[in-house]
């Protein structure tokens, strides 16, 4: 197959694919509840004991207090992921928060809170 | 001998198919009850990564051709191009996939470029395109050694490699549930490859079939899906990023890591590159064994269940 129609192809299908599944419905982020992050974060992490579940003011982020420490559970598309907060570099935005974790993987993540939650979260998250 | 033989090149004349399969999908998926997932940046980072794969094969395939041809040169046999060469060739072509699949998962070395194959939390048929763009770096084109060295041609040898990879894309979907028994005893099946794509601990390390699942009913890496456990499709720590870059060589930034950290010896500077995913010096990792481990203590009663006997 000639190069040029291959990559026009692989071009307009990634294009195409994209577009059809926002115009789905299937573009939308996960919403975290209360009533679902601890599940959420047990799948992550199946050894913690979850003690409370703080919901950011975009229901997109979890700041999880557990037996090991908080971390952090956020929505990556329709799903979720988590990190433990012990190595991670927090600082405030206009927004919110900026979460700098030291992981590859995982290298940031924003969060979206009023300024009373901010302060609350900032020090739940410092704590041992 | 046979010098010059050719093939098409069935992954490339396939992607039309690839990407009107897809279409088929997503419209089924939409289509309310019919279960099944889709995300846009998962889909689309799963697209990248194939388009990426693609592009691997057309700068560096020449790596692999090369060293294949030497090994035609070298050998004094010479089975020809009849059909039930290029049959026998597929399905030994596809015994060698078993054991490349299977050290993918048990060598971190090979597992840095199959992980993000894995690497989605959705199993539709883009997951299937989520391919590596290292794979020559894992060396595991030596596994086709032995096929060229038996007397069939390098490019059968890669035709057949090819038909391997396209049976593999239908089977990563979730709007097949069950196929006839006899198909699900002999061949892979979207049932069982979903149990390969799922992070339970029951399901880690298990079906690394291509084509024919009777692989791993041989090999003992056989487990069923169940009914009452749904896979959970993805990596024991799932990624916090939809890059493509990071998708693809965040594993192999881990060794590089762990290798050079100071004050290890020498073995266990090599252990964490060619030891099971998840081995560590000090034992703070987990690989899949432990992770078994870890549930068996949790849930004994799963103990001498599929995936934990």
């Amino acid at each position: 197959m000639p190069l040029e129609i291959l990559l026009a192809m692989v071009v307009l299908g990634i294009a195409g694919i994209a577009i059809l599944t926002i115009w789905l419905g299937f573009g939308r982020r996960r919403a975290l509840s209360e009533d679902t992050s601890q599940a959420d974060w047990l799948r992550h992490f199946p050894e913690d004991v979850v003690r409370s579940v703080w919901i950011s003011s975009d229901a997109h982020a979890a700041l999880v207090l557990t037996d090991r420490g908080p971390g952090l559970l956020w929505a990556m598309g329709a799903d979720t992921t988590a990190r433990r907060l012990s190595d991670a570099q927090v600082s405030e935005t206009a927004s919110g928060l900026d979460i700098r974790f030291a992981d590859f993987t995982a290298p940031r993540v924003g969060l979206r809170l009023d300024a009373d939650a901010r302060l609350v979260w900032k020090r739940m998250m410092e704590e041992p | 001998m046979t010098d010059t033989l050719s093939y098409p090149d069935v992954v490339q004349l396939a992607v039309p198919l690839f990407i009107a399969a897809i279409l088929a999908e997503l419209l089924w998926i939409a289509w309310p009850g019919r279960g099944g997932r889709y995300e846009t940046r998962d889909a689309v980072t799963s697209l990248i990564m194939g388009a990426g794969n693609v592009a691997e094969g057309l700068i560096l395939g020449f790596v692999a051709w090369a060293f294949l041809m030497t090994l035609w040169a070298l050998t004094p046999l010479d089975l020809g191009t009849s059909w039930w060469v290029v049959a026998l060739c597929f399905v030994l072509d596809d015994l060698r996939y078993y054991w490349v699949h299977r050290f993918g998962h048990r060598i971190r070395w090979v597992w840095a470029s199959h992980v993000n194959h894995h690497s989605s939390q959705h199993y539709n048929l883009t997951t299937a395109l989520r391919q590596t763009w290292t794979g020559t770096f894992t060396f595991m084109i030596v596994m086709r050694a032995p096929l060229v060295l038996l007397g069939f041609h390098p490019a059968m040898v890669l035709f057949c490699g090819g038909l391997n990879l396209i049976y593999q894309f239908w089977i990563h979907t979730e709007a097949i549930r069950r196929l006839p028994a006899w198909v699900e005893a002999v061949m892979n099946t979207p049932s069982h490859h979903r149990v390969h794509h799922g992070r339970n601990p029951r399901y880690l390390d298990a079906n690394y079939a291509g084509v024919f699942i009777i692989w791993d009913r041989m090999f003992g890496t056989f487990v069923p899906e169940l009914d009452r456990e749904k896979p959970d499709y993805g990596l024991v720590q799932n990624l916090g990023t939809f890059n493509p870059l990071r998708v693809a060589f965040h594993e192999w930034l881990a060794i590089w890591r762990d290798v050079t950290q100071p004050g290890l010896s020498l073995r266990d500077r090599i252990m964490y590159a060619v030891a099971p995913p998840g081995w560590s010096h000090d034992g703070s990792r987990d690989t899949s064994e432990g992770i078994k481990a870890k549930h068996l203590a949790r849930h004994p009663q799963d103990a001498g269940t599929p995936g934990f006997r």
